[in-house]
């Protein structure tokens, strides 16, 4: 079992409504997103660079083979899960933020203040969270928590805390083009690995040699 | 104790209580007191560590001149060559803790050491290399470890034979030791293939370079304050004085060999980390070329070294450079944006792809893609800090032990 994504870039409408699901449902602190969505190109988004050259690009951890964040970590905080994810363990991360230097995609966000403390600073109201509230551990490792502590890194964990439950990543499952899908890259049969090989499935970046599990399908060339 | 040296005291030791205070402060409030942030996620304290990593190679350089090439006239910088080692290897060492964002869970490095990590690697022979400066320091005093120092001494018949047959012996490993640390940290750097900047085998044989230019101009200038100017130690002056120019000739056209290749091609990722360190941060990247070119040149003058007080301005001078150099190794790494890609079907766009910056800011933007950093005055006063260290740490070994030949004081 080789868990992976494909976001199909046809059906990507830029909408960022996976963005705001991925923020909201991993309790990001106010600052860090570990999904984005951009229109590549363009300084502004939604905006074509060239008439007819307009397409999304979301964005967010790549969960590669090979992972230079995963070799770089100094104590194994940033480790592969079986099915190749690639997780951080909260507890055990020092903050040393060599994976940030080390990862190509820029999808690693730092805590550089305590979460709680910023959002009262930066003026949320009073008592207001949001994220699934549960601690999340995996064959013991903290992989999961809603209240940040400072000084630690985190980014995109494929929404570990729902797997069990049966359930896809918030962004899945929140896409209204449906255009993010997993499944099993190991499986030829799987969804994604038809995609893959039926649509042109390429990777961002390929030439890094992280070999991602993330792969997008190329959108449609549009009429002028 | 001297005037002078009661004032070296009291601003180090000033200085490092500030660093000390400033240091507490930020960990209290967390990084976001620093000019750091998601895009740009390394930055002074980071260059601190190079920059010690290479201040530290004294130690290397007198040794194996003395004791393997049979340099004679360097031989009274010997036991300052292994005290400014020490404090600078150390220094290094502390230099990267308030870069740290939860200190309190080093000992995860103990518990959870990940081996496939150049940090890893790094903190093992930097750890090694401190313990071998030390040993190496006290064999070379141990025959003038007398009165109260006696307790300290081990036993042997004839300590002066003892000490110089061992330092023989080490001076080898020190050696070996003393490129690791600079290799390893090297490779901290340029093992990254996600960062342009930094993957080039030409990093660690510069790194080496660029240490024993800065070491030996790091011994020089603390011989010139325990010694005053000799006329006896001017061959010892001239031998200094080659060894920081030859190094830093070696530096100069790693560096530029590497340029140019990349320049020629002229691919655009190449020319775009380029421009930031010859545009953006062109005054720094002159201040890296040029302070240490005119220092060498200076020393290489005989009426300058004619007076302490040239020597020790052009030794800063270079070592000025240098810092401007480990700065500067940030920059292109960081000003840039890795993922940095052509848009499908726009063949000649170059676009970056934003990246949350981390901290909420009313004013500025959600998500960027250049950050100018500059540190922070909290990062500046902790690196100031931890300078200090290294003078107090130096200041305190040579006040208390028989590090300073007393037949030339």
């Amino acid at each position: 079992m080789k868990r992976g994504m494909v976001i199909d870039l046809e059906k990507c409408i830029g909408c960022r409504s996976c963005v705001v699901a991925c923020k909201q449902h991993n309790a990001q602190p106010p600052g860090n997103w570990w999904n984005r969505v951009f229109t590549p190109g363009s300084s502004r988004h939604l905006t074509p660079p060239e008439k007819g050259r307009e397409y999304f690009l979301p964005v967010h951890c790549q969960h590669c083979e090979n992972a230079p964040c995963e070799k770089v970590c100094p104590v194994g905080a940033t480790y592969r899960h079986d099915d190749g994810t690639i997780l951080v363990d909260y507890e055990r991360c020092i903050g040393c933020r060599y994976c940030m230097a080390a990862c190509p995609y820029g999808v690693r966000q730092f805590n550089w203040e305590d979460s709680k403390k910023a959002m009262k600073k930066y003026g949320y109201q009073d008592g207001y969270t949001y994220g699934y509230p549960d601690d999340y551990r995996l064959k013991g490792r903290l992989v999961y928590m809603q209240s940040r502590p400072k000084g630690i890194v985190e980014k995109c964990n494929f929404c570990v805390h729902y797997l069990e439950k049966g359930l896809d990543p918030a962004c899945v499952r929140a896409c209204p083009g449906k255009a993010r899908h997993v499944g099993d890259l190991d499986d030829p049969e799987s969804n994604v690995s038809k995609m893959i090989r039926d649509k042109n499935g390429f990777n961002l970046m390929a030439e890094k040699g992280t070999r991602p599990t993330v792969f997008y399908l190329p959108p449609k060339r549009k009429e002028n | 104790m001297s005037q002078r040296k009661k004032i070296g005291f009291l601003i180090s030791g000033l200085v490092m209580l500030a660093g000390i205070v400033t240091w507490f402060y930020q960990y209290q409030e967390g990084l976001v007191l620093t000019h750091m942030r998601n895009s740009y996620s390394w930055g002074l304290y980071v260059s601190g560590l190079a920059f010690f990593v290479g201040n530290a190679a004294g130690g290397l350089v007198l040794s194996s001149l003395i004791y393997l090439f049979g340099v004679k006239s360097l031989k009274p910088f010997a036991k300052l060559g292994a005290l400014t080692a020490f404090a600078n290897v150390t220094a290094a060492m502390i230099s990267i803790l308030p870069d740290i964002g939860k200190p309190l869970r080093l000992y995860n490095m103990l518990l959870h050491p990940h081996f496939d990590s150049p940090l890893v690697w790094d903190v093992i022979v930097l750890n090694l290399y401190a313990g071998l400066s030390l040993l190496y320091l006290y064999i070379l005093m141990l025959p003038e470890l007398k009165g109260p120092l006696a307790k300290i001494a081990i036993k042997v018949d004839h300590p002066g034979e003892f000490s110089e047959k061992w330092a023989k012996r080490l001076a080898p490993f020190s050696l070996v030791a003393a490129i690791g640390i600079h290799v390893v940290t090297a490779w901290i750097f340029s093992t990254q293939g996600g960062r342009e900047w930094w993957f080039t085998a030409a990093m660690a044989p510069d790194f080496i370079a660029v240490a024993v230019s800065c070491g030996t101009a790091v011994v020089f200038i603390v011989s010139l304050l325990t010694y005053g100017f000799k006329e006896a130690h001017q061959p010892a002056y001239r031998s200094m004085a080659t060894i920081m120019a030859a190094a830093l000739f070696v530096h100069l056209f790693l560096m530029y060999n590497d340029f140019i290749i990349h320049f020629w091609y002229g691919a655009a990722e190449a020319l775009s980390t380029l421009s930031i360190t010859f545009i953006d941060y062109g005054a720094a990247h002159a201040l890296e070329v040029f302070a240490p070119l005119l220092a060498v040149i200076l020393l290489l003058n005989r009426k300058i070294r004619q007076r302490a007080g040239t020597m020790i301005a052009s030794c800063l001078l270079l070592i000025l450079g240098v810092l401007s150099h480990r700065f500067l190794i940030m920059p292109a790494a960081f000003d840039k944006i890795s993922l940095t890609i052509k848009p499908l079907g726009l063949q000649h766009v170059e676009w970056s792809m934003p990246i949350a910056s981390g901290q909420y800011d009313p004013l500025g933007n959600t998500f960027v893609t250049k950050w100018h950093y500059f540190p922070s005055i909290v990062e500046i006063i902790i690196f100031m800090g931890v300078v200090a260290f290294m003078c107090f740490v130096i200041l305190f070994a040579i006040d208390r032990f028989p590090i300073a030949e007393k037949a030339d004081a």
